[in-house]
Parts: structure tokens; C-alpha cells; sequence
């Protein structure tokens, strides 16, 4: 066996610091914002911070002065996540609102309806689809050379996939006439229709554009894959749909969080050339140490799943971004260790949290991450040496 | 939910102040409550501790009709369980069991003897062929989508009621097919404006 190295990863957003939001929304930065720009600028040793810090007093903002507000917060980021010891980086989605509406806003075909409650108090401003959805060109492809031009770290393009924005949509198109009492056969092929538009005609010109500027890794976030169980097709045919002929993307991924995973098998075998699921296990799982069974609720089921019916490789979420609380890097090791135990092996394994963190204050993400890095790294150490200790005849 | 204990009613919920016989009340159903719970505890506990007398409660303060709403039960199956569960409710107030955002078609023979007046069907997830001619029970047609932002058409939906007719079931009301916090509140607002629109077209049309 070759020395084991897991690579450590993100999954996609990050919370904005005050002073980008504050500047963005035109309310006044007050003197602890740009304190907190120093903090972090001095903390992450971002090259240059003084002009930013020079650049926030200097308010009111125009539309330059935004933009490059805008490439700050990207850098911060970025900084953040490669001094934190991650091995793949984006820049914390810094310049998208949510996901959801991240690709309604640009894409034509939208028009927003107003906010609901997406889960607990949060809520969103969820769109109705009134045309067949299209997209003039990428969206993304300047957000990725900023990365690219700002770190020498391997990049995972997030992307929202076409089932979740569909799920996440009002339908005021594909199934309107006709929609009462209808048979479940047309309800079904109304829904196909909606997911192909959007992957064909919003998604994939953005995976087009993405590849050709230089993106070899793309992550297809779907966390309503499981919403309704019998549309995981849906959710199979939206990503590879995505995909379809565009050449040169080495990497594809699927990160699905919160969901039962359970109703992914089989559909998911059927995702082409997706060489791994990047799914949320510390949510459900003790915070004890130990490499039982007992000791890992929250990752034996979903292992089975692997085990059972077969995927290529899994995205090991292994920091719980509901909460404050930060994993010893011996908790993360042992989540590793087990995972390595029930999948047979570490090829199939790589880490990251189990979701964005953008719900996490950044002193609680670098704390995070930091750990899940050193775990990592620990659960490395223990397979190697067990590795080369000579076996005892 | 996580269970700690044996569940019981602490105390009713208040009513509304409203007229005698002229409001309904709405509670998740037995089977609903305990799926929440991960099967923590039994349906028939949650029916006969918390929601009997909070049933009862409702009945003394002049409830017209209660409303188990059970979004697991065309999900997840469980109908044996669901329907006993139910039969451990107070008979002092009609009930009626609403399955909201599913396909009711495969229970509609099996909740056709359920001790319940009334099932809520969501029509924008069942086929109207679901509707055996005949069907003994009142259908509650969920005729209006609280998870869509489109207008329902009032022609449209007093059309389809009336097609519905031509089943005979027992008897019909109109409804929307689930809650109404699926969608902004002007959305919502206009949704119940048509629905009532529908309503009075069929009061004074062929089903007055």
C-alpha cells in the first residue's frame, strides 16, 4: 500500500465578513468592521490589506469601489481557507447571494414571487419559472480567474444543480395547464422537462465556460436530492445532463447535505463519470472518540450504502456546520480511521465538512477547518505506521 | 423531535374566538406525530394522550371539524397503524384525515372504512382517477397548490369539481391541497380569494 494522504477540501460557502455585506447593502461601516479587516488581514496574512482598510474609510462607495470590495472579501476567502491548510480552495462564494438565487437572478425565465421559509427561521426569495429557462453565456467564469490568479492551490468550482433549482422553484410553466388531478405519469414527465431545460440551457453553458478559462474540478451541489425519493432520477439526469458533451472536465463531484441517502441507491449508480458523493455525516454523529460502531452513528449507515451497492469514492463530511462546536482534531481522526475501516480502505476517502459554513462565524471556521486539517493528518500518521510496522510472525 | 418520557397534553391549546360550529381546527394525525418522533413513540400513545383531549377541548369550544393532517402516511405507508391510531380518538367532533402534498391513490381503498368522515386529497399529486364511483367516504378536494405560485383559474377548479361530482363520492368540499406557508402572503391570499370564487360558482351552478 502507498502512503495514505487524504486531500482536504472545503464544500462551498463561507460567511461575508461585515464590511463586505455593510458595503453592499450602503449602511454605514462603523470603526469595528474595519477593525475586523485588520484582525483578519494581520491573522491570514493578506498581502496588502492596508489598502483595503484604507479603501473601507473612504465610504461612500461606488460601483468600482464595490467591485473591488468584492475581490477583497474573494481574497480574505481564499486566504482563509489556504492558511487553515486546505488542500482544494474556492473563494467561499463571496460574490453569490445564495445559491438559489445566484442562478434565478441571472438566468432568464425567473421572476422572483417573494419570500418563504426555507427551513427553521431562514428564509429565501424563491422564483417562478414563466418561460423556458436560458442563460446568455457562463455566469462563473470571472469569479474562477480571480481564484486562479489568486492561488496556487488545486480549485473546485461549486455549482447549484439543476434538480435543486428546479425543486427550489415555482413552476408556472412546465406543469401549470393541466396540472389538477393529473396522472403521475405527466406530473412526472413536466418535471423531467423543467430539470432538462435548466441543465441543458442555464448549467451547462456555465460548465462550458468554466473548462474552457481553465476548471478541471466542478462540484454540483443537490441538496434536494432526496426531497422527493422518486425523482432521484431527476437529480441523475440533471447532472449528467449538465455535463453532456462538454469536454475537458477532469473532476466531477456531487455534494448532497441533510438528506436521506438512503433513496440515492440505486439512480446514483448511474451518475456518469461522478467520481464522488460528498455527503454530511458529523450532523448525525457523537461527539465522542472511537472507531466503533457505537461510537460512529452518524457515518455506519451511509457507509453501508458505499459498501453495499458501490460508488467510486466519498466526500467524508466530517465537521458539523450547524454548530459552534469545534472538533478535536482527534474526533475528526477517528471519523477518518472508522470510515477507513468500513469502506475496506482510505483510496476511496477524501475530507471536507459536511457542508458550506457560511452559518459559522470565521473564528469558529478557522478553528474548524484547522483541526479537520491536523485530524486528518493524525488519521494519516496511524495508517502509515500501522502500514509499515512489520507484521509479527 | 426527540422523546424524553411519556408524552401527554400539558395543557389544550386556547380556541379561537369564533362562532360555534363555524371553524375547524387542524392537528397533525396520530401516525404523523409519531413519525416526527422517529417512531420514538407509538401513534396510539400520541393519539390517546396528547391528542384526545386536546380534541375534546376543541369539541366543548364549539369546533365544527378536525383536520388530521398526515403528510407521512402516502409517503411511508402505515395506513393498520394510522387508522387504529385514529380510532382511539374522541367521536364528539367530525374528523377528517387530509394527506396532504401525496399521491392518495394507493390508500383510497384502504381509508374508505377509516374512522374518519372525511379525506383530504391532494389533486395536484393524485390523479381524479383515483376516485373509485361511489367512494363512501366525503372527499376534501385539495383543489387549489399551496407549493405553486400559479393562479388557480376559478372556472377551471369549479370544472374540475365538477367532474369530480360525476364519481359520487359521499360528499365534497373544496380546500387547498396542504399549508399555505409554501408561498409569500399576497400568493396566498389571492389563492383563498379564488378558491372562494370557485365556491360560490359551484353553489349556484350544477351542484347547488
Amino acid at each position: 500500500m502507498s502512503t495514505v494522504r487524504f486531500v482536504t477540501r472545503e464544500i462551498g460557502s463561507l460567511g461575508k465578513p461585515s464590511w463586505r455585506v455593510k458595503s453592499f447593502a450602503g449602511r454605514p461601516l462603523e470603526a469595528a468592521d474595519i477593525e475586523e479587516a485588520e484582525r483578519w488581514g494581520r491573522r491570514l496574512e493578506v498581502a496588502d490589506y492596508e489598502q483595503l482598510l484604507e479603501l473601507l474609510r473612504s465610504a461612500p462607495f461606488g460601483a468600482a469601489e464595490l467591485a473591488t470590495i468584492d475581490d477583497w472579501a474573494a481574497r480574505y476567502a481564499l486566504r482563509l481557507l489556504e492558511r487553515a491548510g486546505l488542500d482544494v480552495v474556492y473563494d467561499g462564494e463571496q460574490r453569490r447571494t445564495e445559491m438559489y438565487d445566484h442562478v434565478a437572478a441571472f438566468a432568464r425565465g425567473f421572476e422572483q414571487r417573494g419570500t418563504v421559509r426555507s427551513f427553521d427561521n431562514k428564509y429565501y426569495t424563491k422564483a417562478a419559472v414563466v418561460e423556458p429557462p436560458t442563460v446568455e453565456g457562463p455566469q462563473d467564469v470571472e469569479e474562477l480567474r480571480f481564484v486562479q490568479e489568486h492561488t496556487d492551490r488545486e480549485v473546485k468550482v461549486p455549482l447549484t444543480g439543476a434538480y435543486t433549482m428546479v425543486d427550489w422553484s415555482y413552476d408556472e410553466h412546465y406543469a401549470h395547464e393541466g396540472a389538477l388531478g393529473a396522472s403521475a405519469e405527466r406530473r412526472y414527465e413536466a418535471r423531467r422537462g423543467f430539470v432538462t431545460d435548466v441543465a441543458e440551457n442555464v448549467i451547462r453553458p456555465n460548465v462550458e465556460g468554466l473548462v474552457e478559462a481553465g476548471a478541471h474540478w466542478v462540484q454540483i451541489d443537490e441538496p434536494a436530492a432526496t426531497t422527493k425519493p422518486d425523482e432521484v432520477p431527476l437529480v441523475v439526469h440533471g447532472f449528467n445532463a449538465a455535463f453532456s458533451g462538454v469536454e475537458g472536465v477532469e473532476k466531477k463531484s456531487m455534494h448532497i447535505c441533510f438528506s436521506d441517502y438512503s433513496a440515492l441507491w440505486p439512480a446514483v449508480l448511474e451518475l456518469e463519470d461522478c467520481f464522488e458523493l460528498q455527503l454530511e455525516f458529523a450532523n448525525r454523529d457523537s461527539r465522542e472518540l472511537g472507531t466503533r460502531d457505537e461510537d460512529r452513528p452518524g457515518y455506519a449507515d451511509t457507509l453501508r450504502l458505499f459498501r453495499e451497492h458501490g460508488y467510486p469514492g466519498v466526500g467524508l463530511g466530517v465537521l458539523d456546520i450547524h454548530s459552534d462546536f469545534v472538533e478535536p482534531a482527534e474526533l475528526v481522526r477517528d471519523r477518518i480511521l472508522y470510515a477507513v475501516e468500513a469502506l475496506g480502505g482510505p483510496e476511496r476517502i477524501q475530507v471536507n465538512p459536511d457542508c458550506g459554513l457560511r452559518t459559522r462565524s470565521w473564528d469558529v471556521v478557522y478553528d474548524k477547518l484547522a483541526n479537520m486539517v491536523e485530524g486528518t493528518r493524525l488519521a494519516e500518521e496511524e495508517l502509515n505506521r500501522a502500514h509499515a510496522a512489520p507484521a509479527v510472525g | 423531535m426527540i422523546v424524553e418520557g411519556e408524552p401527554r397534553l400539558r395543557a389544550p391549546l386556547p380556541a379561537p374566538d369564533l362562532p360555534e360550529g363555524r371553524w375547524l381546527a387542524t392537528l397533525p394525525s396520530p401516525l404523523a406525530f409519531a413519525r416526527a418522533a422517529g417512531n420514538a413513540v407509538s401513534a396510539q400513545t400520541m393519539a390517546a394522550s396528547v391528542l384526545a383531549p386536546q380534541i375534546e377541548a376543541y369539541a366543548s369550544a364549539g369546533c365544527a371539524l378536525v383536520v388530521l393532517s398526515d403528510p407521512f402516511l402516502a409517503r411511508e405507508g402505515g395506513v393498520e397503524e394510522g387508522l387504529a391510531a385514529i380510532g382511539e380518538l374522541p367521536s364528539g367532533v367530525p374528523l377528517a384525515l387530509q394527506l396532504p402534498f401525496g399521491d392518495a391513490a394507493p390508500l383510497l381503498e384502504a381509508l374508505a372504512d377509516a374512522p374518519v368522515s372525511a379525506i383530504g386529497v391532494d389533486f395536484y399529486s393524485t390523479s381524479l382517477d383515483a376516485i373509485e364511483d361511489g367512494y363512501p367516504k366525503e372527499i376534501v378536494a385539495g383543489v387549489v397548490d399551496s407549493r405553486s405560485s400559479a393562479m388557480e383559474d376559478p372556472e377551471e377548479i369549479a370544472g374540475f369539481v365538477e367532474a369530480l361530482s360525476q364519481r359520487h363520492p359521499a360528499g365534497i368540499a373544496v380546500s387547498v391541497n396542504g399549508d399555505l406557508q409554501f408561498v409569500p402572503e399576497t400568493i396566498a391570499r389571492e389563492k383563498l380569494a379564488r378558491l372562494g370564487r370557485a365556491s360560490v360558482a359551484l353553489k349556484e351552478g350544477a351542484l347547488a
